[in-house]
């Protein structure tokens, strides 16, 4: 073992005593920066996760549209689920709706699907908490759990359903008449956004009520497990031609997608400081430790150690303390990430904010995501700040003259 | 200055001329003026003078710690003066023991790791280093106390260690300044003479700087620093 890192270890470690204080210290920063960074990270990883695996629930891989009515969707759904690489497609159609129950009103998205063929692009039978997806009729309409709770409808209530064409009807002075709509089933999906908008209905229910025609808005397209969904939204782009557009739910969610990136990275930002003020801690700690042990330092020099080699101790010492701070940060990470939910619960329990939580960040479950990516990005930042902080005492020491060290009281 | 200078075949450092002086604000002090010895192997030098009569500066100089104004110093062949401080390092790890007053032991390190320490600025350990670093523990009378760290051990003992850990590499050059500066006549006697003992033992060539004239009597040579130069 080289000298330089023998007098380092001796330091950190010495004879007679478990470990340096200094050195306990300047670990712990350490931990403390990267355990929180690491939980952050991978919290809003499992944020981003979930939000990509509803958005794909909720959508499908593709969407095949023509941007207007296609009133030939359903030779494009059959040429679609001959495409080996396709799993599934369905036709849908979507709009905005005006809905009443007990004089509470609501204007949810409403889509229209063909409840045989839906379920295989999109699993709503797994989101149905109530009802069921084989009840659903051209007489009927399945609710978002958070909107039923706000119209106080369940399965069986009636409700009134107004859409923006009766708005020519009232222009016309006709009378306005809702349609009345049984509710088959109550869904959710755990996403409070979704489950707080939308309302389910059969195409055909869907096409009556937008005038449409026997038209569709498009085709929900997923594809088999193992296939890139973005080379067969290309592939379908060139193969099917305009006016039909394959578009995939990156490029759907793009904005959605794009903020929950940023937050990610705006959190490590801010947060690396936490790991910056370590570092620090570190350079003050280790610049006391080469003040306090000036004449050893002298002495080292008299002996014969070179001044780099001296260096190069206290830069290993940074280093020392990044390494035990990233492996002890990243040990009590995985803890706090294993037992988040108790600890979560426990919290909420003790301010009473559990439901706050859950409509603040739309989830009952704190998500968590390990990205390899995210664990190397902050144990090497961890380990470059903590070496550059022994690059200061380190510079000191080399620049000290044994004759002058050797002196100092 | 022919008493302290021997036959240019044996001697393992010559000092030849040395000169030093520092400033203060517009004054200048003229420390060394024209200093020139040359010890033997085996042979030992003491240097007595005054507080702030420039031994320690000397010693300095002839350790390449400082660099003089003027002259040369020559370990063995080689131009201590002329060499860059790298290289100067590196030389003086394998050529040159020192024992200071403050004994210096590493607080973090036991006895024999203090010890071996030198043996580690020059490469690995191995058990070669080991061995030597208990038979000179040994010969300084600590062969009970290796495992004991220096908060633990007298200032008599702290010496001892300190210079083992002087003669670790083999030096040809043991430099000593003011070796029982710290400690009680007693202590500092039975020091004196292990110095004395274990240079001569490892025909090492000593260079002991010290205030007082009997320890100085037990050196193979005397000389007194005064006014910047040797008489």
């Amino acid at each position: 073992m080289p000298w330089y890192i023998y007098l380092a270890l001796r330091q950190i470690f010495p004879r007679g005593r478990l470990v340096s204080p200094f050195f306990l210290l300047s670990v712990l920063g350490v931990t403390l920066g990267v355990m929180i960074l690491i939980i952050v990270q991978s919290v809003m990883g499992g944020f981003g996760q979930t939000y990509r695996e509803l958005i794909v629930d909720t959508n499908g891989h593709l969407r095949v549209e023509t941007g207007g009515v296609d009133y030939r969707y359903r030779e494009t759904v059959e040429r679609l689920r001959e495409d080996p690489a396709i799993r599934a497609a369905a036709p849908f159609a979507q709009g905005v709706v005006m809905l009443q129950h007990r004089q509470q009103p609501a204007f949810p998205y409403i889509r229209g699907i063909e409840p045989w063929s839906e379920g295989k692009v999109i699993p709503l039978d797994d989101f149905m908490i109530r009802g069921s997806l084989d009840d659903l009729h051209d007489d009927s309409i399945l609710l978002s759990s958070v909107l039923a709770r706000q119209l106080r409808a369940d399965v069986g209530a009636t409700v009134d359903v107004y859409t923006p064409l009766m708005l020519d009807q009232l222009k016309e002075d006709e009378v306005l008449l809702p349609r009345e709509l049984r509710v088959a089933g109550i869904y959710e999906t755990g996403w409070n956004q979704f489950d707080s908008t939308t309302m389910v209905a059969t195409l055909r229910l869907m096409q009556d009520l937008y005038a449409m025609e026997g038209g569709a808005h498009g085709i929900a397209v997923r594809v088999n497990p193992g296939v890139d969904e973005f080379q067969v939204a290309q592939r379908l782009n060139e193969e099917l031609g305009p006016p039909y557009r394959a578009v995939t739910w990156t490029q759907m969610y793009e904005d959605f997608l794009w903020v929950l990136q940023l937050e990610k990275s705006v959190m490590f930002f801010l947060l690396l400081f936490i790991v910056l003020v370590a570092a620090f801690a570190i350079a003050i700690s280790m610049l006391l430790t080469v003040l306090r042990k000036t004449r050893e330092i002298g002495l080292i020099g008299a002996m014969g150690g070179g001044a780099r080699n001296l260096a190069a101790s206290y830069c290993f010492q940074g280093f020392f303390i990044g390494v035990c701070g990233s492996i002890a940060g990243t040990g009590l990470a995985l803890l706090a990430l294993r037992y988040r939910d108790e600890i979560v619960s426990a919290f909420a329990t003790v301010t009473g904010s559990r439901d706050v939580l859950i409509q603040f960040y739309q989830f009952a479950h704190l998500p968590a995501h390990y990205n390899p990516r995210d664990f190397v990005i902050i144990i090497a930042a961890a380990l470059l700040l903590s070496t550059a902080a022994g690059f200061l005492p380190a510079f000191r020491a080399a620049r000290l003259k044994p004759a002058e060290a050797l002196r100092h009281e | 200055m022919s008493d302290v200078t021997v036959d240019r075949m044996e001697a393992v450092l010559r000092v030849r001329d040395v000169r030093k002086s520092f400033r203060s604000g517009t004054r200048t002090f003229e420390i060394l003026n024209g200093v020139t010895f040359d010890v033997a192997a085996g042979e030992s030098l003491s240097i007595r003078g005054e507080s702030g009569s420039g031994k320690t500066t000397l010693l300095n100089i002839v350790a390449g710690l400082e660099t003089a104004d003027a002259g040369g110093v020559l370990w063995k062949d080689l131009k201590a003066h002329e060499q860059s401080p790298r290289a100067l390092c590196r030389w003086r790890r394998d050529f040159v023991g020192m024992v200071f007053q403050a004994y210096y032991l590493i607080p973090e390190m036991n006895a024999l790791e203090n010890v071996l320490f030198p043996a580690r600025l020059r490469g690995g350990i191995s058990r070669t280093e080991r061995e030597r670093a208990a038979a000179l523990l040994e010969a300084v009378g600590l062969s009970g106390r290796m495992e004991s760290l220096p908060a633990t051990l007298s200032g008599g003992e702290r010496q001892r260690v300190a210079i083992a850990r002087g003669l670790m590499n083999r030096p040809a050059l043991l430099l000593a300044d003011e070796p029982t500066g710290n400690l009680d006549e007693r202590t500092s006697a039975a020091i004196m003479s292990l110095l004395l003992d274990v240079c001569r033992g490892e025909s090492a060539a000593l260079v002991l700087v010290t205030h007082s004239p009997v320890y100085a009597a037990q050196t193979s040579r005397t000389a007194l620093l005064h006014e910047g130069r040797l008489e």
